[in-house]
C-alpha cells in the first residue's frame, strides 16, 4: 500500500514537473489595430508594419480559394510600394534601400474567445501582414511629419499604434483615418 | 487725454473696479497654475529618464513596469531570474545594462539593490549623470548611498548607521546586518532623491536567514560568515538596458517578450509614459476645461459689472457729451476701461502666480517631486492673454452699445 503511494506521489511529482516547464504563450492579436515601429539612427530610419490580416484583406483565415489567395496577392504587392502606406517629405532625400514584405501565417491556438462567430473555421489562424522599409535620408531632420495613405488604402484599417524611437528618446503615437499623420518635429 | 480719462473714471470707481481686477486674476492665475503643474509635471516625468533604451522586467502593463522600475510607485508583480538577466545582456544588440533590484526599505524610503553601473548609465534632464555629493562608492558590502531627499528629511550624514527593514510596510528589520552610510547623492530632482541605494549583494546578504518572506527563526548566520558566502544575485526587479543601434531595439523587444523560459515584458521608456499620460489626460483636461469656463464666467462678471454702472453714469456721461465727445466716444472709453481692467488683471495675475508659485515650489517639490518651472511664461500663456484682451473688448461692446444708445437718446437730459 505505502508503494503505491510512493508510486502516485511520484508519478504526480513527475507530470507537475513536465506541466511546469512547458512555457505557453501567445502572442497578442488585436483586429482593427496595427503595429508600426519606427526607429531613427543617423542618417537612417526604418518602418516595420505589423497589421492583422482582417484590417488588410478582411479575412485571416488560409486562402484557399482563388479569389482569396488573388487578395492576398494584391496586397502584397500594394505593400511592395510604401508610398501606398505613408510618405514622408521630400525635402528630407529619403532613398529606400531595403524592403521586406510578407505574410506571417501564425499557428492554430486556443484562445478562440474572442472570435466565436468564426468557430466554422476549422482552420482558426490569426495571420499578419509584415513589411518593413529602411531608408536612407540626406536631410533626415527634414521629417516633421509622417503620412499615412494606409488608412485609405486598405479600408478595414483601424488605427495604428506607433513605438517610435531615435536619439532623442522613444515615444509613441496613436494614428487614425480622421487624422493620418504623426508629428515628429523635433523627435529626430 | 481719453486715457486719462478713463483711468480717473475707474479710480472714482476704484473698490468695484479692484474686486473685478481681482476676480479676473484669481481666474487667470487658476488657469495659468493648472497649465504650469500640467507641463511640469510632463517635464518632471520625462526628465526622470533619459538615454535608456529598455527596461526589462516581469510579465505585466508597460505602465506598472516603469512606475515601479524608474518611479518607484507601486510593486512588481514578479522578479525575473538572474540566468533570463543573463540571457538578456548576452544578446548582441545591449550595448550596456543596469540591474535592479526592490523590495525592501527604509523608514519609507525604498531601497534599491544595484550596481556600479547604475551610476555611469542612469541618466535624467536630457542626459545629465548622478553625482556624489558626499563621501564615497559602495566600497563595502553594508555601505550605503542615499540621495538628497533621504538625507535631508532624515537628517543623515555620511557615516550614519542605518537598518533596512524588510519589505515595505513590515514590522521585521534587518537588524543583524547594519549598514552605513558611505555617500550621499546631489540633487537631481527624480524618485533617485528617495532612493536606499545598496549593492546587488547587500540585497542577497540580508536575506541569508529568510526564506519565502520569514526570518527563519532561530538562524542567524553571524556577518563574517555571510561575507565569505557567494553572493552573487539570484533574481532581480528590472533591468535597464541600452541598445548599440536603435535600429535593433524593436527586434530585441521581441525577442524579450518572446522570451521562452521566462515570462518578461521590455518597454520602451518613452512609449509607456506616453501612455501614461493619455490615462492622465483625461483628468488634466478637465482641469483645463474648469479654468477656461472660470475665465468666460469672470469674463461674463466683468460685463455685468459694467451693465450695472451704466445706469449710475447716465449722469457722467451725459456731461461727457456736453464737453464735446460723439456717442463714439462714449463706446471707445468703455471697451478702454474693459481693456484696462483685462491688462490689469493680466498682471497681477501673473505677480501672483509667481509669488505663489515661489512660496509652493518646494513643497511641490518635497511631496509630490515636481519641479515648477517659475523662470517664464510660456508662449501659451502669452498667446492666451491676447485671446483674453480680445474677448474682453468684444464683450464690452454690449455695454458699451448700450451706452452708445442712452447717450444719443438721453442727450444732456437725462430721463430716468
Amino acid at each position: 500500500m505505502k508503494y503505491i503511494i510512493y508510486i502516485l506521489l511520484s508519478f504526480n511529482l513527475t507530470t507537475f514537473t513536465i506541466s511546469a516547464e512547458e512555457t505557453r504563450q501567445v502572442d497578442k492579436h488585436e483586429h482593427g489595430v496595427g503595429e508600426l515601429n519606427i526607429a531613427v539612427e543617423g542618417s537612417t530610419i526604418e518602418f516595420e508594419f505589423m497589421i492583422p490580416g482582417a484590417d488588410i484583406v478582411g479575412f485571416e483565415y488560409v486562402a484557399k480559394s482563388d479569389d482569396d489567395i488573388a487578395k492576398i496577392n494584391q496586397a502584397l504587392k500594394t505593400f511592395d510600394d510604401y508610398t501606398n502606406i505613408f510618405t514622408l517629405p521630400s525635402n528630407s532625400l529619403c532613398e529606400l534601400n531595403g524592403q521586406k514584405v510578407a505574410l506571417k501565417e501564425e499557428d492554430e491556438h486556443d484562445d478562440h474567445d474572442e472570435h466565436d462567430d468564426q468557430d466554422e473555421h476549422a482552420e482558426e489562424n490569426h495571420n499578419e501582414f509584415y513589411a518593413k522599409y529602411s531608408f536612407e535620408c540626406g536631410n533626415i531632420n527634414a521629417i516633421k511629419e509622417v503620412n499615412f495613405p494606409y488608412f485609405a488604402t486598405f479600408t478595414n484599417s483601424g488605427e495604428l499604434e506607433v513605438q517610435f524611437i531615435s536619439n532623442m528618446g522613444s515615444t509613441s503615437f496613436e494614428v487614425e483615418g480622421d487624422e493620418p499623420s504623426i508629428n515628429t518635429d523635433g523627435k529626430i | 487725454m481719453l486715457l486719462k480719462l478713463t483711468f480717473n473714471s475707474l479710480y472714482a470707481r476704484l473698490l468695484t473696479v479692484a474686486m473685478t481686477v481681482f476676480a479676473i486674476s484669481l481666474s487667470l492665475m487658476l488657469y495659468m497654475s493648472v497649465e504650469k503643474l500640467r507641463t511640469s509635471a510632463y517635464t518632471s516625468f520625462t526628465d526622470t529618464i533619459s538615454q535608456t533604451d529598455l527596461i526589462v522586467g516581469a510579465r505585466t502593463s508597460s505602465v506598472q513596469l516603469l512606475l515601479y522600475s524608474v518611479f518607484r510607485i507601486g510593486n512588481a508583480t514578479n522578479n525575473i531570474t538572474w540566468e533570463s538577466y543573463e540571457d538578456v545582456i548576452n544578446k548582441k544588440e545591449v550595448a550596456w545594462s543596469v540591474p535592479i533590484s526592490l523590495g525592501d526599505s527604509h523608514k519609507g524610503f525604498r531601497v534599491m539593490g544595484t550596481n556600479s553601473e547604475f551610476f555611469k548609465r542612469y541618466k535624467f534632464r536630457g542626459g545629465q549623470s548622478i553625482e556624489l555629493e558626499q563621501g564615497n562608492n559602495l566600497d563595502d558590502l553594508y555601505d550605503v548611498i542615499i540621495g538628497a531627499g533621504v538625507a535631508e528629511k532624515l537628517n543623515y550624514s555620511v557615516g550614519t548607521p542605518l537598518i533596512v527593514s524588510h519589505g515595505l510596510q513590515s514590522f521585521s528589520d534587518h537588524d543583524d546586518q547594519p549598514f552605513k552610510i558611505s555617500g550621499i547623492l546631489a540633487k537631481t530632482g527624480t524618485p533617485v532623491d528617495n532612493t536606499v541605494i545598496v549593492s546587488l549583494e547587500a540585497i542577497e546578504a540580508i536575506h541569508v536567514d529568510w526564506s519565502t518572506g520569514a526570518k527563519i527563526p532561530g538562524q542567524i548566520t553571524p556577518v563574517e560568515e555571510i561575507r565569505q558566502m557567494d553572493l552573487s544575485p539570484k533574481n532581480i526587479t528590472a533591468a535597464l538596458i541600452g541598445v548599440n543601434s536603435k535600429l535593433q531595439i524593436f527586434q530585441l523587444q521581441r525577442w524579450i517578450n518572446e522570451y521562452p523560459e521566462e515570462s518578461l515584458s521590455s518597454i520602451l521608456p518613452g512609449v509607456a509614459l506616453q501612455e501614461l499620460w493619455r490615462i492622465v489626460g483625461v483628468v488634466e483636461n478637465l482641469l483645463l476645461g474648469i479654468s477656461v469656463t472660470v475665465i468666460f464666467t469672470t469674463l461674463i462678471g466683468m460685463t455685468a459689472i459694467i451693465f450695472s454702472s451704466l445706469n449710475e453714469r447716465r449722469r457722467e456721461m451725459a456731461i461727457w457729451r456736453a464737453m464735446g465727445a460723439s456717442p463714439k466716444v462714449v463706446i471707445g472709453l468703455l471697451m478702454l476701461e474693459a481693456l484696462i481692467i483685462s491688462v490689469m488683471s493680466i498682471i497681477v495675475s501673473t505677480v501672483m502666480l509667481f509669488l505663489t508659485l515661489y512660496v509652493l515650489q518646494p513643497w511641490i517639490d518635497n511631496t509630490y517631486g515636481i519641479l515648477v518651472n517659475i523662470e517664464t511664461l510660456a508662449v501659451k500663456d502669452i498667446y492666451i492673454f491676447m485671446l483674453f484682451i480680445l474677448s474682453a473688448s468684444l464683450v464690452s461692446l454690449i455695454p458699451a452699445i448700450r451706452a452708445y444708445w442712452f447717450s444719443i437718446n438721453d442727450g444732456m437730459t437725462i430721463k430716468i
